[in-house]
């Protein structure tokens, strides 16, 4: 199943904890263990001096140690009624609970977890992984994206199911290309799934939806991926297997784009000339708009820019990457009052974006508003310090 | 003779528009920009083709980096550049030099272009390390050979260092006027130079003086870098002191509505580069000068307690990228204490 079982079979270990357990096979009690112990060395049997909730401590470990799933999560559940304030109780229970497929009361004993130990990252990222398979997907990429940040991607197969289920979410909540750059990772990386093509393929072709949802022009979506990801692992291919997709699929929407997209960086050109091609069959592409803008203002030709800026900004007002380009676009061609008005407008629908904060800070430095524009760049800086260029400077 | 005048003015015409169009050299503009053209700077030789009269001074340079040895021989007018493993040797002549004091070059490979991944400089009147290619570490002659430049690089190199070298879009080697020329940065001046002949003045290119701190630093900072460009590119470090807008723009006291700091308020891009420190003070001093005048005051500019001369000695200082092998004043204008680290 998913990601889960593709790892398993491609390393040939037990299910990692933060994969979703087979329904056939359930525990994965040995992996569970080692997580457990990585997160509490110390981590030692429950200290209280109330015999009976030390002895449903010891009975638990006990089922626990041996596999016995059911007794376990029955006596881990007994404990922390016991004591609800037992973190590791809560721990185990909730694991336990998401390995057995229990979702929901898995998700509840990890909240319960949380609040008792609040940067627990892989607690939080298997929450996320449970609420995917709830149906709660915002709360899910949150705890996913939390616990990613809490450095909850402790392995590589950990680090991949985490990714995988983030990009499928952010493609579902229609931020595509967040959900390309986090499949780029999957590019390089030794995993095997089968539907990672068709995942990529909903996200390059910006549907928001997840594999599993997909039942129609599967084959679309599989061929779509599989170019895209031919790209992102530099395969010289992925060029013609693009052509063969226009030539399949002449009129499908977003495809150009998507081929212009992934060649932005290295051939400026060619992408900009694939946007206009999108534009011929999606007049009113918002996200072809948005690069044509973008890509215009990056080879400093703002006034190239302001008429797609301004169409992408009337067709899709709530699109954060519109009324930046937009905004820029008014800057830069001398309206800075009405481009700081719509910079603000993107930075109040995406707070964190680097580009709108490295515009508001231009067009606060030539409004003299100083402090504002030190602010910033202060913003900026902040944002990107702990990135530094890979690869060669200029 | 009537007749005659106006075929000669139309002779003349034809001659200023082909002359702008191919390879514009000042030559023409200096017909009424004397002063602004007078000048051999260095930016007007930002980029060399042909004969170089410092590889012809040091016909022999080599040097051996990791398992590769590169060597720069040059021969009357033509300098080539090889790089071996022992095993194999790859050779190209050099056709660009890019830089006035260290060179480095773009070589031409099977229809490819690269950086070459040694330069010369002057400071050891040798060849090393590319500045910026440090972290490469090349394993195949190719990859040794040079950094293989991306059509977007390629057309900032020569965008940068050449005029004209950007036809329709793409990277024209063919149409390109080595160095910076008054086109370069006065764009349109060919159309205003024709109509200026009629006396129809209304195409003049934009005046540039008129723009502000902050547009002029973005001008200036499409080839020497953006304080957004240099965020954007993550570029981190030593390094960045070769980027002057963005290190302006960190500067306590840099206003985008101030025309008293900026690129324009201490350096005329039409004359060389000035080294004299003390040359600087009256810039400084526009601000932080004894004069309590509202301007000065509203902003609150304090005056030096140390010195009233050669300001950018301690407030700019000189920055020595690792290697040791240039040196650049840094532009975050500050207060620089004894042990402070490089602020990024």
């Amino acid at each position: 199943m998913g990601v889960k079982t593709q790892l398993g079979k491609t390393y040939g270990v037990a299910p990692p904890v933060l994969s979703r357990p087979s329904q056939k096979k359930r525990g994965g009690l040995g992996t569970l263990l080692v997580l457990f112990f990585a997160l509490f060395p110390a981590a030692a049997a429950a200290q209280t001096s109330s015999t009976s909730f030390a002895d449903s401590v010891a009975q638990a470990t006990t089922a626990r140690e041996q596999q016995d799933v059911t007794r376990a999560i029955e006596l881990y559940g007994q404990a922390v009624q016991l004591n609800p304030k037992w973190p590791e109780g809560w721990w185990y229970l909730g694991s336990l609970q998401y390995g057995a497929g229990s979702y929901s009361d898995a998700r509840d004993a990890l909240s319960r977890y949380i609040e008792l130990t609040p940067s627990a990252g892989a607690a939080m990222a298997v929450r996320g992984l449970c609420e995917f398979e709830t149906g709660e997907y915002s709360r899910s990429l949150k705890d996913i994206q939390s616990g990613l940040s809490l450095g909850a991607a402790n392995q590589p197969r950990n680090e991949g199911i985490l990714r995988y289920h983030e990009a499928q979410l952010l493609t579902r909540d229609g931020r595509f290309e967040e959900a390309l750059r986090g499949y780029a990772y999957f590019a390089h990386a030794e995993l095997v799934e089968p539907e990672l093509p068709l995942a990529v393929g909903l996200a390059g072709l910006r549907n928001p939806l997840l594999p599993k949802e997909v039942h129609e022009q599967r084959d679309l979506y599989q061929a779509t991926g599989d170019a895209a990801l031919q790209w992102m692992a530099g395969d010289e291919k992925a060029s013609s297997a693009f052509q063969d997709l226009f030539r399949r699929f002449p009129a499908v929407a977003n495809l150009h784009y998507l081929w212009g997209y992934l060649m932005f960086a290295t051939d400026p050109d060619e992408s900009l000339a694939e946007f206009r091609r999108e534009l011929e069959i999606a007049r009113s592409n918002s996200a072809a708009q948005v690069m044509l803008a973008w890509g215009s203002l990056m080879r400093n030709h703002p006034f190239e820019a302001l008429p797609y800026a301004k169409k992408a900004a009337q067709t899709e007002p709530s699109l954060p990457a519109a009324q930046l380009v937009f905004g820029r676009a008014l800057l830069e061609t001398g309206d800075t009052s009405g481009g700081t008005e719509h910079l603000e407008k993107a930075l109040q629908l995406e707070p964190q974006n680097l580009e709108t904060h490295l515009a508001l800070a231009k067009a606060y430095s030539k409004s003299g508003r100083e402090e504002d524009a030190r602010r910033e760049r202060l913003l900026c800086l902040q944002i990107t310090q702990n990135e530094t260029a890979s690869g060669a400077h200029p | 003779m009537h007749i005659l005048k106006a075929l000669a003015n139309s002779l003349f015409l034809i001659w200023v528009a082909t002359a702008l169009g191919q390879a514009p050299d000042g030559a023409a503009c200096a017909r009424c920009h004397a002063v602004q053209t007078q000048a051999q700077t260095a930016m007007g030789r930002a980029l060399l083709t042909g004969a170089n009269p410092t590889l012809q001074a040091n016909p022999k340079l080599t040097v051996r980096k990791g398992t590769f040895t590169y060597t720069v021989e040059t021969h009357g007018d033509a300098s080539t550049y090889s790089v071996t493993d022992g095993a194999r040797t790859l050779s190209l002549p050099i056709h660009w030099t890019f830089g006035v004091g260290a060179q480095t070059w773009v070589l031409e490979r099977e229809g490819r272009l690269y950086e070459s991944l040694v330069s010369y400089y002057p400071a050891i009147q040798g060849l090393d390390t590319t500045t910026g290619d440090e972290r490469l570490k090349p394993s195949t002659l190719e990859d040794a050979m040079g950094r293989e430049l991306k059509p977007g690089d390629s057309k900032d190199c020569f965008g940068c260092h050449a005029t004209h070298s950007v036809v329709d879009g793409k990277l024209s080697l063919q149409a390109l006027h080595p160095g910076v020329a008054c086109e370069h940065c006065h764009v349109g001046s060919s159309t205003h130079l024709v109509d200026a002949l009629q006396g129809v003045m209304d195409s003049a290119p934009p005046d540039l003086k008129k723009l502000g701190p902050e547009d002029i630093a973005s001008f200036c900072g499409q080839c020497h870098r953006t304080w957004e460009t240099v965020v954007r590119n993550r570029w981190r470090g030593e390094v960045n002191v070769r980027f002057q807008p963005y290190r302006l723009a960190n500067s306590r006291c840099f206003s985008g509505t101030d025309p008293r700091i900026g690129c324009l308020a201490c350096h005329d891009p039409h004359q060389d580069l000035v080294q004299q420190d003390a040359s600087y003070d009256a810039k400084c001093l526009a601000c932080h000068g004894s004069s309590t005048g509202s301007a000065v005051a509203a902003r609150g500019a304090k005056t030096c307690p140390v010195a009233k001369e050669n300001c950018v000695k301690c407030h700019m200082p000189k920055v020595t990228l690792p290697g040791g092998l240039m040196t650049f004043t840094d532009h975050q204008i500050r207060i620089v204490k004894a042990g402070d680290s490089y602020p990024n």
